[in-house]
Parts: structure tokens; C-alpha cells; sequence
């Protein structure tokens, strides 16, 4: 206990928890699947007091996880037994603004729709738009590389991100990147490579993001079809006309469904296979030609109907679904399983019509609700937790999902990363000679394997004495899952 | 043999340290050490594959960008980092050497566009990173430490690379002759636009005349409006502020946010030319050693930083002080991709 003694010298009582009851609101993240209890949970306010807690760390050899607000889809914030949570979500402080240069200084804890709102009145926002920002936070959103809907035209975080300040796991500081553009002229991207590390190399205390005007009109556009293959080609032509809509969601007919039945009601046709939601931004004169091109790809394409959403409160009821699906599909049954693999655009007809078909040969409830412009698939399983045969077979299934995205020539994550989860499906990318350059770049920024152990990369590849989490993923799973998910 | 495999083989045959060449560009800027093995690589100009639907290709580093420009037009697609005009060198030394940034403030920089790479290690390891799809986030994102690496971490054989659609219309302007307050209005004017445009450029010339130039892109309708709103002088080729290398004297390449633009142009030598590359980077072309050393002391007080990018012998790289803890990382990333310091 002499660590927690140290802690809870340096940041008092109330900001270090460590009694067993205490901890239950750490023990896992979105990914529900993964649960562990951390050692202990501490509170930092300030860059000063997480180096003070790094170094305590470091001094005593602890491994530490770094954690925002814990919507993680992928088990990245879920610390082992051994470890020490830092918990960033009390650091919620916007430094600075600058409308003329259009940027933001934040502390990490800051939620991603938080800033947004500190920025409106000056007619700015900031862009990459994770479904999940009315919670997440800036740090969590750095340490993910997180998308959303509006990352189509506007990009990921990496795009919005220009500088941060990082606290490395010996306590030491470093100010990466610089406010006046994505890389300092001194060389080398350090930034480019922290952004996305998923809390594996260090914890972001003060991070500076692009902020972007508010367009002058906002459009939204929702078709309905009577088959996924209408929806998908409506969105190639789309694209293939040169046209860069703000987003392009789909939801498919179980997501509609479970939608419709639920508080996030938004008037979608139930008889409908798919709905496409397009929207546009821009100048007035730009916006109207757009939506009169998109209308055209519409019917087309054979669309049962759609309309077009001009007001704010039109537009949010048209998005309340897509916002909602997530939470409506909890309607189904207790658990969901919220996938992201990424297939070529061109590509997801094939793929959708293939997950259809695994999800049937494995028994498990499907739907999908998609970010169709990037090709970024969110297919669903709801199952039930309890049920350590249907946990099996959904888990199964989501690895021969990921499968399929990478034979298809994508990737096993598009926005939720690896985390705990995708460690068995980390191989389907990347070879061993491929791991070991990634364990050398994390070993450059910390060196002992104490920053959130047992991510990312697969155990071999990993320190061994601190890779924890595939044992984790054994105790919660099974020994099968640890070793293949099958 | 494919372009990794034949990296691998020039690397493994050469001995002690290596200098790694695309069209040789850089060369003209900071002559290669002596006693360092020149690995030419503008024999490897495939470009692999060019998916149009979905807006990405693979190509060989050594592909001429002159060459990637010519295909995509082919689909109606561009690559939006060339930094405006016509482009020159290789695909792997535009990314290694990244020496536009982004063409403006919110446009596309070499960071966002490299989806993914096939590499090689200073020992022969091949090795890939990123994806070839527009959206990944598996695994760390070792690709995007080549962008700026002057190839000195690891050579890319083949990059994956994010293309836009071209632009259904399009108006390369300048306006020069402006007086500084007539040139900070119309740079202002512009950066309100509301959709950013690609290229927005600004240039103080030695004798004190002032120009902006940039890329009106977009709908037809909306980049007639541009031109017309801020009264644009249209011009009929693609331009670009991007310095050369002065034939005596220094470059110095810097960051800087907008709002420094004033202070910076008063910190900088009237003798000396200064362009605004829009997206923070800036470039100033510098007579004599001792004026670039007067303007990097001033640069911290902008604030701005910058570096000496084309300078005599060891002058070469001086800049403003880099945060040590950068520093740090900068090296141990060094050390752990290319341990023997091959890559010079
Ligand atoms: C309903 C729902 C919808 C979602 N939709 C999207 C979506 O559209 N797009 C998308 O990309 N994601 C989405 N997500 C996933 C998740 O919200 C994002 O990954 C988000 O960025 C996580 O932020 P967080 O603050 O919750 O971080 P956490 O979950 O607490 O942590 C995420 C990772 O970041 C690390 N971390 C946190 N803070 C720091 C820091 N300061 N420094 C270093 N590392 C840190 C942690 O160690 C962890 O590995 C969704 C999640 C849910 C539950």
C-alpha cells in the first residue's frame, strides 16, 4: 500500500481511490465484455499533478493506464489488477482561444461537445464529431485518433490535432507539435505517431486543436431503399460525381427497427431495407446544387422516399436515430457488441451481403449501422452477456467479421482501435517484423512497458513481464478466446 | 522484384552511412556527406494501383509527382499537399520532406493524405504500417513519422496516399503590387471565405511590395463569386510562393500563427524575401548568415519558430530552440528504428 500512501500524499484523499466498492465505476469501459478492477483510481488536476503521480509511479515501478471518460469501445482504458488508473476527466479546463487563429488550448479531460459549446458564440466548432461527444473527452479522443459522422469531409482527430503536451511515463515532460501547424519544422511527427498510441505512450495533459467556422447552411437529406445494395450504390455515385458531403450514415432495417421502438423515435420508414443520411454544409448557393445532385442519385438509385431537413429542429430529429442507435439497440438484448471494421467504399456491398451471412451461420442478432462514405462498418451483436455460449459465438463471429474487412483489402478498426479487444486480430494486418517496429516506436517513448501494459500489440510484442491484459482477457472469456477468439 | 525487395538489396549492399535520393532535389539544398553512399530510387516509379472509387492509390516512392498528377486527372482526382504549381520531384521525397505543409489553414497536409507505407530498415527489416483504406486506426502510426523524416528514420518502398476529388472548378489568382495593409486585408478577407481555400499564399519582396496569391476552388458559381467578391486577379497556370533556394544566402523554413504574421514581417530583414505558405508554414529567403542568425534570435519573441533548411556546412539545421523533451523523443525514435545511425 506504500504507493497509494504516496498518492494520496500528493493529491489528498478524495482524488486517489483504492478500496475494492470504490473502483467498480473503473472496472471496464464500453467494451463491457473486459471487466478488471485497477489497484487504484487517482484524480489529477493538473499537468504538475500528473507528473506528480507519473513519478511516484515510476519511482515504484507501477504500471499506470491513462482514462478519459471511459466510452471506449475496445477495452483501452480497463487497467489490470496491478495497475493504477489516471483518471483525466477533473481536468476539464479550456486554456485558451484564439478566433483569429482559430485555435483551442484544452485540457484533456474536456468533452469533445463541451468545446463546441465554449466556442459557438464565435461562430466555431470543433469538427471531428465521435457519436459518442456529448461524453468523451479531447484526451480520449487524441489517444484513439477518434472519428464520427462528419469525419467524411472534415477528417479524424489527427487532421484537427496541432500540439500537445505530454507528461511521459518517467514524469518527464515534452511539448510535442506546435499551435502554428500539424509538424514543427524541426523534423519529425512526433505527434503524428502519438495520436492514436491509445494511451500507450504517455498521457496528454494540454492538447491544441484546429477549430473550423461554422458553415452558413446546414442541410440534411435522408432516402430510404428497398434493398442495402441500393443504399451502398446511391453512395458511390455520390462520390464518384466528385461530391464530399459533411457525412453519409446508413442504418440498416434492424437498426431502424430498434430505433422506431425507442426514445430516439426519428419517423424512419420501418419497411425500409436501409436509410441513407447525407448531409451537406457550405454556402448557401453550394448547398442548394449539392442537395438537387444528391436527390437525383436518390431515385436513381430506386429510393422510396426522402426528404431533405433545413431547420435545426428538422435536422436533429433526422439524426436523432443515427445518435441513437447505438443506445436503442440495447432494446434487443443485455450486451452489445459494437464492431468497426473498414472495407474499400467500393467494397461494401460484397461485405455486408458476406456479414450477413456469418452472422447467420454463427446464430447471432446483426444489425448495422455504418459511416458508408468511408467505409467504416459498425455491424452490432446483441447477445446475452450471461450466456457464455452466445458470448462465444458472438466473439467468433466478430472475428471472422474482422476477417472479411481485412481480405477485402481493410483494417480489423476504424475509429475504436485495439485496445484489449483486438489483440487476436491484430495478426490479420500486421506480421511479426511489422509488430516489432511498432514495439520499438513504443519502447522509444516508454521504455519499461509501464504505460497502459498489455494494449495494442499482441503479447510477444509487448513486454512480456507487463503484459497482463491477454491473462485478463482469459479469466473474463475462457482460455479459447485469450488465444483466438474461436 | 518488387520495391521493397530492391531496397533491401541496395541497402544491404552498401556500407556505411547511407543518403537517401528521389529526384536528387534535395541535394541542390544540403549536399550528401562525403563518405556517404548516395540509394537512388527513381527507378522505383510504378504507381501500383489507382482505386478512383475508392479515392486512393499505392505508388512507388520514386513515382515523379508530375507523373501521380497526370494520372489522377485521368479520374477527375488530385492530390491536395503539392503546395500549389507545378510539382516537382518524387512521391517519397514530397512525404520525406514535406516542405509545404498544408496549402492552408484547415487544407490537407502530408499527415492526413499517407494512409499507409511499405518500408524498409537501415538492416533490411520490411515492414508496413497504416492501411490502405481511407480509415484506419490499427496499430501505431509509424507511417506518419516518415512525413518530415528526410528520410533518416526508415525508406518508404511504397506509399498508400488519400486522394480528393478535383475540384469541378478552379481560379489561380494573384494579386501583387499591394501595399502591407492592403495585403493582410485581402489575406484576412480570404481566410473568411467559407469554404477554405486550397492555396492561399502571401509574399513580401525585398524591394517592400507585397502580393497573395491562392487557389479559388469549388462550384462553378461560388469560385466566380470568390474572384469576384475580393476582386482577384485571375491568372491562367497554377503559381506557387514557394521559395528556391537563393544562390548565396540562407532559406529558413518557420511556423507561425496568423495572428503573428504582423510581428513576424517586422522581425524579418527588409533585404530579405518572406512567403506565407498558408497553414502556418512560412519561408524566408535570408542575404547573409548573420541576418538569418539575427532573425531566428527574434523568432521566439513572435513567437515563431524555425530552422535553417538550405545553409552552408553545419549552419545547416540551426533553428530556435526545440523542446527538449521532443528532442528527446525525436532521438530515442532514431535510435530505435535505425540504431546504427545508417540513414544520414
Ligand atoms: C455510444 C458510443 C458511440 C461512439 N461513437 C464513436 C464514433 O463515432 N467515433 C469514434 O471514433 N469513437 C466512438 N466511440 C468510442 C469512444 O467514444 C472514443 O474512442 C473516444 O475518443 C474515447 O474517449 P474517452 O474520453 O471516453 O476515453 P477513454 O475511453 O477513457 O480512453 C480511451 C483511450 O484513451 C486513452 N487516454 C484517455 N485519456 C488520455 C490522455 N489524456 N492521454 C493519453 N491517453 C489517454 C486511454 O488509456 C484509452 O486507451 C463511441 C463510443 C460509444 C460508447
Amino acid at each position: 500500500m506504500a504507493i497509494e500512501r504516496d498518492l494520496t500524499r500528493a493529491l489528498g484523499p478524495e482524488r486517489v481511490l483504492h478500496t475494492r466498492d470504490a473502483l467498480l465505476a473503473w472496472e471496464c469501459d464500453g467494451f463491457t465484455v473486459l471487466k478488471s478492477r485497477p489497484r487504484a483510481v487517482v484524480l489529477p488536476e493538473s499537468t504538475t499533478e500528473v507528473q506528480a503521480v507519473l513519478r511516484l509511479l515510476h519511482a515504484a515501478a507501477v504500471p499506470f493506464v491513462p482514462r478519459g471518460a471511459g466510452t471506449c469501445l475496445s477495452g483501452g482504458p480497463t487497467a489490470g489488477a496491478d495497475a493504477v488508473v489516471v483518471d483525466c476527466s477533473r481536468m476539464r479546463r479550456v486554456l485558451h482561444v484564439s478566433t483569429v487563429d482559430r485555435i483551442a488550448t484544452v485540457q484533456p479531460g474536456v468533452v469533445n461537445l463541451d468545446l463546441t459549446a465554449a466556442v459557438s458564440d464565435h461562430d466555431l466548432h470543433y469538427a471531428p464529431d465521435p457519436s459518442s461527444q456529448s461524453v468523451c473527452t479531447i484526451g480520449g479522443n487524441l489517444a484513439e485518433n477518434s472519428g464520427g459522422p462528419h469525419c467524411f469531409k472534415y477528417g479524424m482527430t489527427t487532421d484537427h490535432v496541432l500540439a500537445a503536451t505530454v507528461v511521459c511515463p518517467d514524469g518527464s515532460l515534452a511539448h510535442l507539435g506546435d499551435p502554428a501547424g500539424p509538424r514543427s519544422p524541426h523534423g519529425l511527427d512526433v505527434l503524428g505517431v502519438f495520436c492514436g498510441s491509445e494511451g500507450t505512450f504517455g498521457i496528454a495533459t494540454e492538447i491544441t486543436v484546429r477549430l473550423c467556422r461554422n458553415p452558413p447552411e446546414v442541410r440534411t437529406l435522408l432516402a430510404s431503399f428497398a434493398s442495402m445494395s441500393s443504399a451502398c450504390r446511391a453512395v458511390g455515385d455520390i462520390v464518384a460525381a466528385g461530391l464530399v458531403p459533411a457525412a453519409l450514415e446508413i442504418l440498416d432495417q434492424a437498426t431502424i427497427r430498434a430505433v422506431e421502438a425507442s426514445v430516439y423515435r426519428a419517423g424512419y420508414p420501418e419497411n425500409a431495407a436501409a436509410v441513407l443520411l447525407v448531409e451537406l454544409d457550405g454556402p448557401h448557393e453550394v448547398v442548394g446544387e449539392e442537395a438537387a445532385e444528391i436527390t437525383a442519385f436518390f431515385r436513381k438509385n430506386g429510393a422510396l422516399q426522402s426528404e431533405e431537413a433545413t431547420t435545426p429542429d428538422e435536422r436533429k430529429r433526422l439524426w436523432k436515430g443515427r445518435k441513437g442507435a447505438f443506445g436503442a439497440m440495447g432494446r434487443i438484448d443485455t450486451d452489445l457488441y459494437v464492431l468497426d471494421g473498414v472495407v474499400p467504399r467500393t467494397r461494401l456491398e460484397e461485405a455486408l451481403t458476406k456479414i450477413t451471412e456469418i452472422g447467420r451461420r454463427h446464430g447471432v442478432t446483426l444489425s448495422n449501422v455504418f459511416h458508408a462514405g468511408d467505409g467504416n462498418l459498425h455491424p452490432n451483436i446483441s447477445f446475452d452477456g450471461r450466456d457464455p455460449d452466445a458470448t462465444a459465438r458472438t466473439i467468433a463471429a466478430g472475428h471472422e467479421i474482422l476477417q472479411l474487412c481485412v481480405e477485402l483489402g481493410g483494417s480489423i478498426t476504424g475509429e475504436h482501435g485495439v485496445g484489449g479487444e483486438k489483440l487476436d486480430h491484430v495478426p490479420l494486418m500486421f506480421d511479426d517484423d511489422d509488430l516489432e517496429v511498432m514495439a520499438r516506436v513504443r519502447r522509444a517513448f516508454d521504455p519499461d512497458g509501464r504505460c497502459n501494459p498489455g494494449k495494442v500489440l499482441p503479447q510477444r510484442h509487448a513486454c512480456a513481464e507487463v503484459a497482463k491484459w491477454p491473462q485478463m482477457t482469459a479469466e473474463v472469456l475462457g482460455e479459447g478466446a485469450a488465444e483466438g477468439g474461436q | 522484384m518488387n520495391a521493397t525487395e530492391a531496397i533491401r538489396e541496395r541497402l544491404c549492399a552498401a556500407t556505411g552511412p547511407v543518403r537517401i535520393v528521389g529526384s536528387g532535389s534535395r541535394a541542390r539544398h544540403l549536399p550528401a556527406r562525403a563518405d556517404a553512399t548516395a540509394l537512388d530510387l527513381s527507378d522505383l516509379r510504378e504507381i501500383v494501383r489507382l482505386d478512383h472509387g475508392d479515392q486512393t492509390c499505392t505508388v512507388e516512392c520514386g513515382v515523379p509527382l508530375a507523373t501521380l498528377d497526370a494520372a489522377l486527372r485521368e479520374h477527375d482526382l488530385e492530390l491536395p499537399c503539392l503546395g500549389g504549381g507545378t510539382a516537382e520531384g518524387t512521391v517519397g521525397g514530397l512525404f520525406a520532406c514535406d516542405p509545404f505543409g498544408p496549402g492552408n489553414e484547415g487544407g490537407q497536409s502530408p499527415r492526413s493524405l499517407l494512409l499507409g507505407l511499405d518500408a524498409v530498415l537501415a538492416d533490411g527489416t520490411v515492414f508496413k504500417a497504416g492501411a490502405r483504406v481511407v480509415k484506419s486506426v490499427a496499430g501505431f502510426d509509424v507511417h506518419k513519422l516518415f512525413v518530415g523524416s528526410q528520410g533518416r528514420l526508415f525508406v518508404a518502398a511504397r506509399l498508400h496516399l488519400r486522394l480528393k476529388p478535383r475540384p469541378r472548378a478552379e481560379q489561380w489568382f494573384t494579386n501583387d503590387d499591394l501595399d502591407e495593409a492592403a495585403a493582410f486585408r485581402l489575406l484576412h478577407a480570404l481566410r473568411q471565405e467559407p469554404l477554405p481555400l486550397p492555396v492561399l499564399q502571401l509574399r513580401r519582396d525585398s524591394d517592400g511590395s507585397h502580393a497573395v496569391m491562392g487557389r479559388a476552388a469549388g462550384r462553378a458559381g461560388y469560385v466566380t463569386g470568390v474572384v469576384q467578391r475580393h476582386g482577384l486577379h485571375s491568372v491562367s497556370a497554377p503559381t506557387s510562393f514557394h521559395l528556391d533556394p537563393p544562390p548565396r544566402g540562407e532559406l529558413l523554413t518557420g511556423l507561425a500563427v496568423p495572428s503573428a504574421l504582423p510581428e513576424l514581417l517586422r522581425a524579418v530583414p527588409a533585404a530579405a524575401t518572406f512567403t506565407w505558405l498558408g497553414g502556418g508554414r512560412f519561408q524566408v529567403a535570408l542575404p547573409d548568415p548573420g541576418a538569418s542568425d539575427r532573425l531566428l534570435a527574434a523568432l521566439p519573441n513572435v513567437p515563431a519558430s524555425g530552422v535553417l533548411a538550405v545553409a552552408t556546412g553545419e549552419r545547416h539545421g540551426r533553428g530556435t530552440p526545440i523542446d527538449p523533451g521532443q528532442a528527446r523523443l525525436a532521438d530515442a525514435l532514431k535510435i530505435a528504428l535505425d540504431p546504427d545511425g545508417t540513414l544520414v
